[in-house]
């Protein structure tokens, strides 16, 4: 076992212990922590498999933006008083199928890639020239689904005014 | 080998915060008395500089602290989380011709993403120490945090379009001076963006002591409190020293150890502007301070964005 392929291991071990965590606490701060180890690990293991700019992305996007946001939110509907949040869920079933089939789409999707020996493109250049030449259409699109979402989330939020 | 070197880095980097928060303590004292026409320390020492010595060991000695009501463990730990992301900062900052501790090719970004994760820090402190108090300095200060990281990266990607480079050392060797007035608005906006980053007055809302104790350590006491503090000027001393050399040309304008010396006091003459303008404006209000980032710093870095990108064409 090659030092890089420890590295790997460690990280996995890191992000499946965080994903555990997250999955089966319903304190908060415990939960957050978990939470963030995870996706740290994501971050870790890309630095691992030779993608410098995916890893300091993941920390800027999801560690320090979305993890964020997710925990200001759980402050904001913190209750009055001694009582602490909990964060619990009836959909556990659900949850886990959603999961499965989120697993089973990622595999069919990236199992073909994964045999492909041809190299990946990591450099920062030849990333954005990428992005920006041959992908250009589907990175327009995925900036269109994100709007899409946030008008759905103003649309959800302001149509329970009830004005 | 190498992961016994990054462990080497890792704590000069501590050192070299925690030394250089210890002389900015005393510095702020100083430029803080000068402004307001006093005299600041000056018992210990030759101009009170034996202070910062004995400011140390108070820190170190005090009680520590921990609430009855506190969640224990985290309490006890959050504050590393907000060290240690502006330490590890500091290793991509290009300090000589060709070398930055750490000279990664994504160190630009780096840079601005690794900063983010002690405010993660910030509101596990505050949330752990079960106080409303805390609770809404926190609540302040990932609003504040959040929001600004976004004209500050604006500010930054302007020299990064410049310069066609993610690493800082090749962005220092694309630097010529002619970017200074080209991208001056962009170091403003990067500027005020890392003053309220870092929670400095006039942004510190967090902390507003009149109103909310210290914000979210309001319940830390002793070296837990001083980490917070040494966090506090580490980001001034991280920033200061990023903005002087990407956007000041840092150690470019003379060669060899001279260069060194003026990227330092670069660093140094924006760290003194930092605590001037600290004591010289008042406090924002909350919604001022989120209008401000929003309808006024994040359009004047997209402009300058534009402006460096017909530029960058032309190069």
């Amino acid at each position: 076992m090659s030092a890089n392929d420890l590295a790997l291991a460690v990280t996995v071990t890191v992000m499946v212990a965080g994903a555990a965590g997250t999955v089966l606490t319903s304190d908060v701060p415990r939960l957050v922590i978990s939470l963030g180890t995870f996706l740290l690990g994501v971050a870790a293991a890309f630095l691992v498999m030779g993608s410098p700019l995916l890893a300091v992305s993941q920390v800027f996007v999801y560690v320090g933006g979305v993890l964020v946001l997710v925990l200001f939110a759980l402050m904001m509907v913190r209750r009055s008083g001694d009582e602490k949040p909990k964060v619990a869920t009836r959909h556990d079933l659900g949850a886990a199928v959603i999961a499965l089939g989120v697993f089973v789409l990622l595999a069919a999707v990236l199992g073909p890639v994964a045999a492909d020996p041809t190299p990946v493109v990591t450099a920062p250049n030849e990333v954005g020239a990428i992005l920006l030449g041959p992908s250009l259409v589907a990175f327009e699109l995925v900036g269109v689904l994100l709007l899409a979402a946030l008008l759905a989330v103003l649309v959800i939020v302001k149509g329970g005014e009830d004005s | 080998m190498t992961f016994l070197w990054g462990l080497l880095w890792g704590l000069a980097a501590v050192m070299f915060i925690a030394g250089g928060a210890v002389i900015g303590v005393w510095w702020e004292r100083k430029v803080a008395a000068r402004i307001q026409m006093r005299l600041g320390p000056q018992q210990l020492g030759p101009a009170g500089v034996l202070q910062m010595i004995a400011d140390v060991p108070k820190l170190l000695f005090k009680e520590d602290i921990v609430p009855d009501n506190a969640d224990k463990p985290i309490f006890r730990y959050a504050p590393m989380a907000v060290f240690a992301p502006i330490a590890m900062s500091v290793a991509v900052i290009p300090f000589w011709a060709g070398w930055a501790p750490l000279d990664s090719t994504v160190g630009m970004v780096f840079y601005l993403a690794f900063p983010s994760i002690g405010v993660l820090g910030i509101l596990l402190s505050a949330w752990s120490s079960h106080n409303t108090l805390a609770t809404i300095g926190g609540m302040r200060a990932a609003a504040q945090m959040v929001s600004y990281e976004v004209p500050r990266s604006l500010a930054v990607l302007s020299v990064i379009v410049l310069a066609g480079s993610l690493q800082p050392t090749e962005v220092m060797d694309a630097w010529q001076w002619w970017w200074i007035p080209l991208t001056f608005v962009g170091f403003v906006v990067y500027f005020i963006a890392s003053i309220a980053e870092m929670n400095r007055g006039p942004f510190d809302l967090p902390e507003a002591e009149s109103e909310l104790v210290a914000g979210y350590f309001s319940d830390y006491s002793g070296f837990r409190w001083a980490i917070f503090m040494m966090g506090e000027y580490g980001a001034l001393i991280s920033a200061s020293l990023f903005g002087a050399a990407v956007f000041l040309g840092g150690y470019r304008w003379l060669p060899g150890v001279a260069g060194l010396a003026v990227f330092l006091v670069l660093a140094m003459v924006l760290i003194t502007a930092v605590m001037w303008i600290k004591w010289t404006f008042p406090r924002l209000r909350q919604d001022q301070l989120m209008t401000f980032c929003w309808t006024v710093l994040t359009p004047l870095a997209i402009v300058q964005l534009v402006v460096a990108g017909v530029v960058a064409l032309w190069l």
